[in-house]
């Protein structure tokens, strides 16, 4: 191999080092939510969750999950509820951002594909989606919206938030098993 | 004179004794001190989850989390409290033992030892 094709191959390693060192950095960077954002996305995520409550108590005859569409009613309006006087008092306006897009456009397959099914293969679907649907919030909130939030307050509500979502996850989990059978 | 008055003396003190011995005989029993004990609940949980006392005790459940939750009876929802939303409280004079949940949060399970 001539020397000027090993500088360039050499040069060419290089480079594409450089690009993968720094690609995480950029991206963490890039993606990190300021308060009216994260702000956006609690309130988005909660009325999507609502939405769902309200197919599933049209829906299903079933006591299991007409039971458990209503504390997800409940419990996330109180959380919006919650966030609502936060902003208000804190002065914010949430702002939509990419997380809130993502959110939406996977919110509105999701509701077309149930609204689509009947008895128990609506059932199924409601409750295998909610406990996909609370995982990723749970995820979401620890990783993302805890981490990147500026004010303490909103930091301590995404906080008492988190073990409504896992106590929402264990008991979607518990109707899922009564479903399945 | 001197033996009078020291009759009448020897008299009244036996009257006091007897008086006191009947007092003590027939005076009510001390009261029994009933304490109050407090659940919080929070992050999804009764706090403590068990919770020992005596008969006639009261149990005053203080829900500090954002969204509503009850107190029930477990399994015959002998007693309940309504609704609690963040901040409210309910009580209750212990009698006998009991399990209880929210039937709001089904899988929130709290015990009552009643000795």
């Amino acid at each position: 191999m001539k020397k000027k094709n090993v500088i360039k191959l050499f040069t060419a390693i290089v480079i594409a080092c450089a690009i993968v060192i720094s690609l995480p950095v950029f991206s963490q960077e890039s993606t990190k939510l300021t308060d009216p954002e994260i702000a956006s996305v609690a309130v988005t995520a909660n009325q999507i969750d609502i939405d769902y409550a309200n197919i599933a108590k049209k829906k299903s005859t079933n006591a299991d999950i007409l039971k458990f569409a209503e504390t997800m009613a409940a419990d996330h309006k109180a959380v919006i509820d919650q966030a609502v006087a936060l902003v208000t008092k804190l002065n914010v306006t949430p702002k939509n951002n990419a997380v809130t897009e993502k959110y939406l456009a996977d919110a509105s397959k999701t509701k077309k594909a149930l609204n689509s099914k009947s008895g128990n293969a609506f059932n199924k679907a409601y409750i295998d989606n909610e406990v996909a649907y609370h995982k990723a919030v749970i995820n979401a909130v620890e990783n993302v919206l805890i981490p990147d939030s500026q004010n303490a307050e909103l930091k301590s509500l995404l906080q008492n938030v988190l073990p409504v979502l896992k106590t929402h996850l264990e008991h979607a989990i518990m109707v899922q098993k009564t479903i399945s059978k | 004179m001197i033996r009078s008055k020291f009759s009448i003396l020897k008299n009244s003190i036996y009257l006091l004794c007897f008086m006191f011995l009947i007092h003590s005989c027939t005076s009510a029993p001390e009261k029994v001190q009933h304490k109050a004990y407090t659940v919080e609940i929070k992050d999804m949980k009764f706090q403590p989850a068990e919770l020992t006392v005596q008969k006639g005790d009261t149990v005053v459940w203080i829900n500090r989390d954002i969204v509503a939750h009850d107190v029930t009876q477990q399994p015959d929802k002998t007693w309940t409290s309504s609704p609690l939303t963040m901040g409210q409280s309910w009580s209750l004079v212990a009698t006998q033992n009991a399990d209880y949940y929210c039937s709001i949060h089904v899988i929130m399970k709290g015990k009552l030892v009643v000795q």
